[in-house]
């Protein structure tokens, strides 16, 4: 009967779209984001997806590493451990306070004071550049002490994993400086998302020195 | 978002030299290969010089395209280099014009092979079917207008390209420090490959159109996305172990010691586990990859009987278990090409089931594509054949990795041509006929003309009956290599039976490369002097790429977002005018197209 019939295999979904246009709801402190899309543009999402998906991907790199370390330790010869240099519980510290101040920087931008976020992370940028001088004081200590990257397989584990960490270390010390020197005025990306973002990352390369350090410490 | 490459790189670039590209890419323009206009919302690449739009364009058709070219050249590259090894094996003697110059050392011989392996499997395997098509489509088929990150993307290709230059460029200088660049290339193409499957994962869990729910999702889409997620985590592992060979090499550490490596070891000692250690980490990478290089090729396929079957899938759900299933065991089944490196002996047992559980996900999705061909009214045109020949290909070469699965007989019964012929079979001719087949499909999509169907059909059959003469007797070649002659059997009678079936296969290997001729011509003559297509959507497809015009125009969707409403392979759908639903036509419309049939 023309006029009545019913469609019954199609349906319109609205409420429950989960593509990448609806999506769930935007963090909190990113919220921004979302009211200024024009149709046709990405959901700001996608920073966060990325970024979780890259500390995956980063983390298995450095899994590989961790277990070819295990494996090497256990079954070869000519294994002689690294006696740490001193200067690496600095440097850790300075890591885990750059932790610290990133919060609190991300704190003084929910709370609108612009300028306190940019002191506070000023300061966290500071600190990861001071991590990664002391990661270089460390090399020439070593060096110092004739320890070198092909002295034997410990020495060789212990340049690799602390250059493979600065390596990544210093992509966030990058990220920091472009979220401090950046105008966020008509960019895909508000200043709240980008800050998150690279916050994300930032504590994961402080977990991950923690993990690499452990491993350095327990394992020799 | 300023270009991630200066633009006055173009003024230093001779002013004939720009003659010649601007005609060039104007050719191109006309042909409908090059898209390089500005999107609405997306960095704008379209200013600039040619150069700019050419090669530094973040536009994810114009990247999906120069992923194909490049995979095209590579082909047939790696093709001529199998070609050279087999005349070689048979007719040692025999003058060639480009081997004989390499001073018959079997340096450059295990280069030749090493060279022909790495090309097929990272830059054709790898790169055609996910990071081509995938780069290309993924977006028109969601609905998205571009991939998450543009910019990631155009590194990506260009640290491709760099790679496919160490790759070659290996081969041409001094073989150590020819497998030094070796490493660099595979470096490089892994770090690429990491990029990229970041912006699948990212452009498909986050720019799907509305409407466009996980059940929606073509199984195209289902796979390349798998597979990004499979990517993401198996390149990690094959850069961290190309860094510290690489560093063993350049910086003397102790990774791997060289003389621990079984190559360097005498008969029947193994010392230890270390030698086992790059083992381990490189088939936790290549066993994988062999799903990387599977897996979209499963997508394409499965959307490809749909479409000509005009069906639907056969437990559409089920096939997208079974897809992630094969990405699951993939990852765990790295063991299984380590039976006769001394692993713990619990292990073999271990791997062997894991190996086999593998079967399960592969013949949920075979039974899904016979189910959907059952009483099927098939088009049997040449993208559907090529489907049709993946089944067959993937069946044969599947059946022969049971064998291999088994610990006690891949390590004893069988040598590396039964593997040979086994991996190519399955994983190289199969993957490469779903690529010829999405070709044939997308090519009135990519290009607005049509392949010749005649010409394409004839080289179906010959390269389908080529393959099977080339890689099935290979199999026999390995259990005869193995196999206890009895006392009676003189030894000259096998070897003359080996060399009899080597010769065959060089023959057949020989017919069936210059059979990729018929190939190249009808490309190259579809491209210019093809049938043109006017219609959107020539064969009858549900996705939304075949919503835009052929070739889609810069910004895809015009100025606003299309809708899902539906499925993706609503075929032989009752009581309308066609027998199909497209994804992004609205309920009325539907419903309309249904009053005109009563």
């Amino acid at each position: 009967m023309p006029g009545t019939t019913a469609f019954p295999d199609v349906e319109l979904v609205v409420d429950d779209v989960g593509g990448g246009g609806g999506g769930p709801t935007p963090p909190p402190s990113g919220g921004d984001d979302d009211k200024r899309r024009r149709p046709g543009t990405p959901s700001p999402n996608r920073y966060y997806t990325g970024i979780t998906l890259g500390i995956v991907s980063i983390l298995m790199f450095f899994m590989a590493l961790a277990s070819a370390f295990l494996v090497r330790r256990g079954t070869s010869g000519d294994w002689i451990p690294v006696h740490l240099p001193a200067v690496l519980w600095l440097n850790t510290l300075a890591l885990v306070a750059s932790s610290v101040t990133l919060e609190r920087a991300r704190r003084s931008l929910s709370g609108l004071d612009l300028s306190g976020f940019r002191k506070l992370w000023a300061v966290t940028t500071g600190l990861g550049a001071l991590f990664l001088i002391g990661q270089l004081v460390a090399w020439r200590q070593l060096v110092a002490q004739g320890v070198f990257m092909a002295s034997n397989p410990a020495s060789s584990f212990f340049y690799i994993f602390t250059a493979a960490h600065g390596v990544h270390l210093l992509g966030g010390i990058g990220a920091l400086f472009y979220v401090l020197v950046r105008k966020f005025d008509g960019t895909s990306i508000a200043l709240p998302t980008a800050a998150e973002v690279v916050s994300y990352y930032w504590h994961f390369m402080d977990g991950l020195w923690i993990f690499l350090l452990a491993l350095l410490y327990l394992g020799k | 978002m300023p270009l991630p490459f200066p633009r006055r790189c173009i003024l230093f670039i001779p002013r004939p030299a720009t003659l010649v590209l601007y005609r060039a890419g104007e050719a191109l323009s006309k042909t409908g290969m090059a898209n390089y206009d500005s999107g609405a919302s997306y960095p704008d690449s379209s200013q600039g010089g040619l150069l700019t739009r050419c090669l530094f364009s973040t536009r994810h058709k114009t990247i999906g395209l120069q992923y194909l070219w490049l995979a095209l050249f590579s082909v047939f590259l790696g093709m001529a280099m199998s070609l050279l090894m087999r005349i070689q094996l048979v007719w040692p003697s025999v003058h060639l014009p480009f081997l004989s110059s390499l001073g018959n050392s079997p340096d450059r011989f295990a280069a030749l092979t090493t060279l022909h392996g790495s090309l097929m499997v990272f830059l054709v395997l790898t790169a055609a079917p996910q990071a081509g098509f995938g780069n290309y489509f993924l977006p028109l088929q969601i609905g998205a207008r571009e991939m998450a990150f543009p910019a990631l993307n155009l590194l990506a290709l260009w640290v491709t390209m760099a790679s496919f230059v160490g790759l070659t460029g290996a081969f041409l200088i001094s073989p150590q420090s020819g497998i030094a660049l070796w490493i660099v290339g595979v470096a490089l193409f892994c770090a690429a490959s990491l990029l990229n499957a970041l912006n699948f994962s990212v452009t498909t869990i986050d720019l799907r159109v509305k409407g466009m729910t996980l059940p929606r999702l073509p199984l195209t889409v289902w796979a390349w996305f798998i597979n990004a997620i499979l990517g993401m985590l198996i390149f990690s592992i094959l850069l961290a172990a190309c860094v510290c060979l690489l560093s063993d090499r350049l910086l003397n550490t102790h990774f791997f010691p060289p003389f621990h490596f079984p190559a360097m070891q005498q008969a029947g000692v193994v010392t230890g586990a270390v030698p086992v250690l790059w083992q381990r980490l490189f088939w936790f990478f290549a066993q994988a990859e062999v799903y990387v290089a599977m897996l979209p090729s499963f997508g394409l396929i499965t959307h490809l009987i749909s479409t000509f079957s005009r069906k639907s899938v056969w437990q559409e759900r089920l096939v997208v278990l079974a897809l992630c299933g094969v990405g699951l065991f993939g990852f765990c089944v790295w063991g299984q090409h380590m039976f006769s490196s001394g692993l713990n002996p619990f292990s073999p047992l271990g791997f062997s089931l894991l190996a086999s559980s593998l079967g399960l996900p592969a013949t949920i999705l075979m039974v899904s594509w016979l189910g959907t061909l059952w009483n099927a009214r098939m088009q049997l045109n040449t993208a559907m054949l090529f489907a049709l020949g993946f089944i067959s290909l993937f069946l044969s070469g599947g059946l022969s990795g049971i064998f291999l699965a088994r610990h006690d007989l891949a390590s004893a019964a069988v040598s590396d041509d039964f593997v040979t012929g086994h991996f190519h079979l399955v994983m190289g001719v199969a993957a490469t006929f779903a690529i010829l087949g999405a070709l044939f499909f997308w090519f009135p999509k990519l290009f607005g003309r049509r392949l010749n169907e005649p010409l394409g059909k004839l080289h179906f059959w010959i390269t389908f009956a080529g393959v099977y003469c080339v890689f099935m007797p290979m199999h026999w070649l390995g259990l005869i290599a193995h196999s206890r002659v009895s006392p009676g059997t003189p030894v000259a009678f096998v070897a003359a039976a080996g060399s009899a079936i080597r010769t065959f296969i060089t023959v057949a290997i020989v017919l069936t490369v210059f059979a990729q001729g018929l190939f190249l011509i009808n490309f190259l003559w579809s491209l210019f002097r093809g049938e043109k297509t006017e219609e959107r959507n020539p064969w009858r497809a549900t996705t939304l790429e075949w919503s835009v015009p052929s070739p889609p125009p810069p910004d895809d969707f015009g100025p606003s977002d299309p809708v899902v409403y539906r499925g993706a392979y609503e075929f032989s759908v009752p009581d309308v005018a066609e027998d199909f639903l497209p994804q992004h036509l609205a309920p009325e419309q539907g419903a309309k197209a249904r009053e005109s049939v009563e």
